[in-house]
């Protein structure tokens, strides 16, 4: 591939400014005349409950209030609030077993924070006070807070549909036995020489975005309801409250909002249903609702915790015959992506090593935890913490170097990626590897941390990974993109593809001016208008410079092709025969034959006849590029984390010393987007391996919905952190990029947790790892080498 | 539950102590006194409820941190934290405020908060306030009738209950002046680095010819207020501080606290961890203070 002009610049990005500067106006900033407040009755005492009595009527003769709203007096058509019940045929929607089995208001609680009723009044303040008025009276139930609880035979049944609780499992059509496999499993064990095994555990960790859910929604006086929104989905919301409040997709317009961080807690709807449902009670007057942090803790969802079991079994030559891995998750109160997450675990469990053969159970079980759904990485943390702890075991029982079993080991071009039957079409991980272990000096820590004496070990660990870009083939993946150029060879790109702060808008950018020939400051990117904008997923699978960027490309190379055809025309050659340079066209090989983009441009607008010879002047007709675009493959990208730690075997603390991380990224687009998505996914993977867990009483009353008690990496937490970009063009990808929104987060996960491993020699089996599990373990172990 | 609406109060802007004294005569348990205001206004948007705020914002003379080598310290109600730090008399001379200051909270709230409102809000976490304990000292208290000084041993009666009464104004916190071969250092873990201690130590040391003459151990967040270990004090005074007697104290810490299950740790780790606490913060005392 040759020189780019703006590929692979540190362009300045769209974003930035209005951001640093507080110009960005966030949903919470916007004002309209006559706006009025919602505010959402929420249970706080129970769990689990009936509603027994619902009493509004003190509330509602507070000052300012305008409605109180229960449950009757909203739609009571049930809902998912998930999207990924969209990304599938309808065919596979049934075999998934995907069900609506949310309320706008309930009278049976499910979870710590469910919804109630609502107030509208004239000021935030009026609505608060009201909510205070409201009476609620419950009949409390028994609490089922892990799939152990919930299972039990005399446990109450959530939905008559799903018995057992049991919210989801890979189904038997498409995954015989209900598992995700390949080979015999249970034969293969046979040949194994040395087996490792555990049950661990995996923390409900929240995405911790800035932004708090903040919603407007308005239904106008043409029977439009248009909702304000940060979502990272705009056009499947569109769909979805379309489908909801049973109004054709041109009467719902969804107008985003900048979006405040996003991280999966966006993916869907969260309370767009509650704040639309608001709206249509007031019709003409915009309604505002906002939520707190504690409120958007309980309300928007989390990753998915629960136990994971997995065995593994290896030959002395180090060989990998077998893994059998169940992962059993907390699902949560709602359905909402309870197939999603149950299924990409073991994908990427599936997608890693060259096991001989291969078993994975995936199950999904209510609980009254609040819901879990999209959280970067989508699974592969989970599964990074659990197979890359068990890699290091039999590594240590087999007496061979993690990195030089991985390098051997990995799955690599060719082999069946993370989805079976998809061949990896590239891969880099091996010069991650290197380049990682190099940077670190791996090998002579590994060799000095063998002859440790005193309170404080250290010790190095690595972990490797691989993901996605798009979710083809399991799921639908599709942007539409239009690029219109302006009468001045200036363009704009119209498209729903969401920038969640990743950078995803300034690299469609940097690809519209790579491929249309322009220079970065002649494109704007416009969204946030799902009137204008055609289909697009929405943010998620670290997808939006994969699929967004191929559907920008290939709207752009219309809309070149377009100027290319013209300039033919008028230069009187063929296609072929000419290049652009500095938006002019040129004739090859004949200096003085050319014409500019403008020319085309403003002649293709401002089309006027000669008034002598009648004939028009140049080509007549704006010139517009489209796409619909849909990616032929999911461009694999593959990393590794090598991670070196401090332990302090008296207290139990764990201090991360340094971090290289090493991705194949395929082709850096923005590099300083790229380093950007890689350090803020090592802050939250290390986040979910050492410090942070959403969790409950007893009585499933969360302990910890706010900043208060939920600790995550502080700048001051973070170690030193080498980011290395390993560039091997994919064959599929734009200008040969991958996906990095979510990779960053995942390999820091197993990379520290076997650092602790090569640190005092025990595995801890709970995440987060706290000093005070670290110092139990080291108790019971009795001696730490 | 939090809410994003504060109760509705009266804020009163007094201009002089005097003023102060007189509204809290008036309106006693019904005002409360805002300074920093990073633990009231976020009490006013949970449950707390008064109906008057009194500002100490335009009260002259209570914004001083004087130091005399002949009298000691003195830090006036409205002295910030980020003041504290800023103080090269209390970094030679309070090892212990200084370094609990350092790690206080966050730099805004650093900007905001007073050493004063952490010794009145009585939490057995304070950071501050362990470091004052351990360095000794009294609160100076004010009502319409006098002054009076409460010494800091005798000011926590209970969690969030101090000695002050309903109208009495907290005019400042005083510390003697160090004595000779005084070393002081305070020591706490924190689950992330800006966090609320889960267990915390500070300790006073006054050494001479190679011994401890007297010693003050305090630690936080293993009983309901700051507590002191005057079995810990009793071995150190009098001792060489040698690896044997640390081991004592190690031994001897777990028994004079009575730690609990919280949402920042639980109590069998902080008994396990007392010890060892204690023992690095003798030793962070000895070297220099600790202040590198």
């Amino acid at each position: 591939m040759g020189e780019f002009e703006v590929v692979g610049k540190k362009v300045e990005r769209v974003d930035v400014r209005a951001k640093v500067t507080g110009g960005a106006l966030y949903a919470a900033d916007v004002q309209m005349a006559g706006m009025l407040y919602g505010k959402i009755v929420r249970c706080y005492d129970y769990a689990h409950a009936k509603v027994t009595g619902l009493d509004l009527t003190e509330a509602a003769k507070c000052k300012g209030v305008i409605r109180v709203l229960g449950p009757d007096d909203v739609t009571r058509k049930e809902y998912n609030a998930s999207v990924l019940d969209m990304m599938v045929s309808t065919d596979m929607r049934g075999v998934l077993g995907d069900i609506d089995d949310q309320n706008i208001f309930t009278d049976h609680v499910k979870h710590y924070g469910d919804a109630i009723a609502a107030i509208i009044a004239t000021s935030e303040e009026a609505a608060e006070r009201a909510a205070e008025k409201v009476r609620v009276s419950y009949e409390e139930l028994p609490v089922y807070l892990t799939a152990e609880a919930s299972k039990q035979p005399d446990a109450l049944q959530f939905r008559p549909e799903k018995p057992g609780n049991l919210a989801f499992q890979l189904p038997e059509m498409a995954f015989p036995d209900n598992c995700y496999a390949w080979g015999d499993v249970d034969k293969s064990f046979e040949d194994a020489d040395i087996i490792v095994e555990d049950t661990f555990y995996v923390p409900k960790q929240k995405q911790c975005q800035m932004e708090p859910g903040s919603y407007i929604a308005l239904y106008d006086d043409q029977g439009r309801l248009n909702c304000w929104t940060s979502t990272q989905m705009p056009k499947l919301v569109q769909k979805k409250l379309a489908n909801l409040f049973e109004l054709p997709m041109t009467r719902v317009k969804i107008n985003q909002t900048v979006i405040g961080g996003g991280f999966g807690a966006r993916l869907g709807m969260v309370l767009e249903p509650e704040t639309c449902a608001l709206a249509m009670a007031v019709p003409g007057r915009p309604v505002k609702l906002l939520s707190t942090r504690e409120e958007d803790w309980v309300t928007s969802p989390s990753r998915h915790p629960g136990k994971y079991w997995m065995r593994m079994g290896f030959k002395k030559d180090g060989t990998p015959v077998a893994c059998d891995a169940r992962f059993e998750n907390y699902k949560g109160a709602y359905y909402v992506d309870a197939s999603g997450t149950a299924f990409t675990t073991g994908a990427w469990l599936g997608g890693m090593y060259k096991f001989d053969s291969l078993r994975y159970h995936g199950e999904s079980y209510y609980t009254n935890q609040s819901i879990c759904g999209a959280f970067r990485g989508y699974g592969n943390p989970q599964t990074n913490f659990v197979m890359e702890q068990l890699i290091d075991r039999g590594c240590a029982e087999l007496g061979v170097d993690p990195i030089e079993w991985r390098k051997k080991w990995h799955k690599t071009v060719g082999d069946d990626g993370w989805c079976m039957g998809v061949p990896y079409n590239s891969c880099a991980l091996d010069e991650c590897l290197d380049r990682a272990a190099e940077a670190i000096g791996w090998a002579e820590k590994r060799e000095k941390y063998k002859h440790q004496t005193g309170t404080v070990r250290r010790g190095i660990g690595v972990a490797v990974m691989n993901h996605t870009s798009g979710a083809m083939p399991m799921l639908l993946e599709h942007t539409v993109c239009d690029v219109l150029l302006h009468q001045d060879a200036t363009a704009t790109l119209n498209l729903a593809c969401s920038d969640m702060g990743q950078g995803s808008h300034t690299t469609l950018r940097q690809v519209a001016a790579e491929t249309l020939g322009f220079p970065y400051e002649d494109i704007h990117i416009a969204t946030g208008n799902s009137d204008a904008a055609g289909f697009d997923i929405g943010a998620h699978a670290s997808r939006t410079l994969y699929v967004g960027g191929g559907a920008v490309k290939q709207a752009c190379e219309d809309a070149r092709r377009q100027l290319f055809e013209r300039a033919a025309l008028e230069l009187e050659e063929s296609v072929d025969n000419l290049y652009m340079e500095d938006k002019i066209i040129h004739v090859k090989g004949a200096s003085n034959k050319s014409i500019s983009v403008e020319t085309i441009t403003d002649q293709g607008v401002n089309n006027f006849m000669n008034p002598e010879t009648g004939e028009r002047i140049g080509q007549p007709g704006q010139i517009q590029g489209y796409a619909s675009f849909f990616p032929p493959h999911n461009a694999p990208p593959f990393g590794t984390t090598i991670a070196e730690v401090e332990v302090d075997t008296e207290t139990g603390e764990v201090r991360v010393l340094e971090l290289v991380n090493a991705h194949d990224v395929g082709k850096a687009i923005h590099p300083g987007v790229v380093e950007g998505q890689l350090d803020g996914g090592a802050q939250q993977g290390l986040g979910m391996v050492l410090t942070e867990e959403t969790y409950y009483d007893d009585k499933g009353i969360c302990q910890n919905n706010s900043f208060t008690d939920y600790k995550m990496f502080g700048p001051s937490d973070m170690p030193k952190m080498t980011n290395i970009l390993v560039e091997n063009a994919d064959p599929t990808g734009p200008f040969g990029a991958k996906g990095v929104g979510e990779a960053g987060l995942v390999p820091p996960v197993g990379a520290t947790a076997n650092a602790i491993f090569n640190a005092i020699g025990i595995q801890i089996l709970e995440a987060p790892i706290t000093p005070e599990k670290v110092l139990r373990a080291i108790e019971e172990k009795g001696d730490i080498i | 539950m939090t809410s994003r609406v504060m109760r509705d109060f009266d804020l009163l802007l007094p201009e002089s102590v005097a003023e102060v004294v007189d509204l809290l005569t008036r309106h006693k348990n019904n005002a409360a006194i805002l300074a920093g205001g990073t633990d009231l206004l976020i009490a006013l948007k949970f449950d707390y409820a008064v109906d008057n705020v009194i500002s100490l914002a335009l009260v002259p003379g209570l914004a001083e941190l004087t130091f005399d080598p002949e009298k000691g310290l003195v830090i006036g109600a409205r002295v910030t934290i980020a003041d504290i730090l800023k103080s090269p008399e209390v970094r030679e001379n309070y090892p212990a405020l200084w370094q609990a200051a350092k790690v206080f909270a966050t730099p805004q709230l650093r900007n905001t908060a007073t050493v004063l409102g952490n010794v009145l809000r009585a939490s057995p976490a304070g950071d501050c306030s362990l470091a004052l304990l351990a360095l000794g000292g009294s609160v100076l208290l004010k009502n319409s009738r006098g002054e009076r000084e409460v010494d800091i041993d005798n000011f926590w009666i209970s969690y969030g209950v101090t000695a002050r009464q309903d109208d009495e104004l907290a005019m400042a916190f005083k510390i003697p002046p160090p004595a000779a071969g005084q070393k002081s250092a305070f020591r706490r873990m924190t689950r992330t680095t800006e966090d609320l201690s889960k267990i915390s130590a500070a300790v006073s040391l006054q050494m001479g010819g190679g011994t401890c003459q007297t010693a003050r151990v305090a630690m936080g967040c293993v009983g309901p207020t700051l507590v002191r270990l005057p079995g810990v004090e009793k071995i150190l005074e009098g001792a060489e501080i040698s690896p044997e007697v640390l081991q004592e104290i190690v031994a001897a810490t777990a028994a004079e606290i009575n730690p609990i299950d919280d949402k920042r740790s639980s109590a069998e780790y902080r008994l396990k961890v007392a010890g060892v606490l204690v023992k690095r913060v003798i030793g962070q005392a000895l070297d220099n203070g600790g202040n590198n």
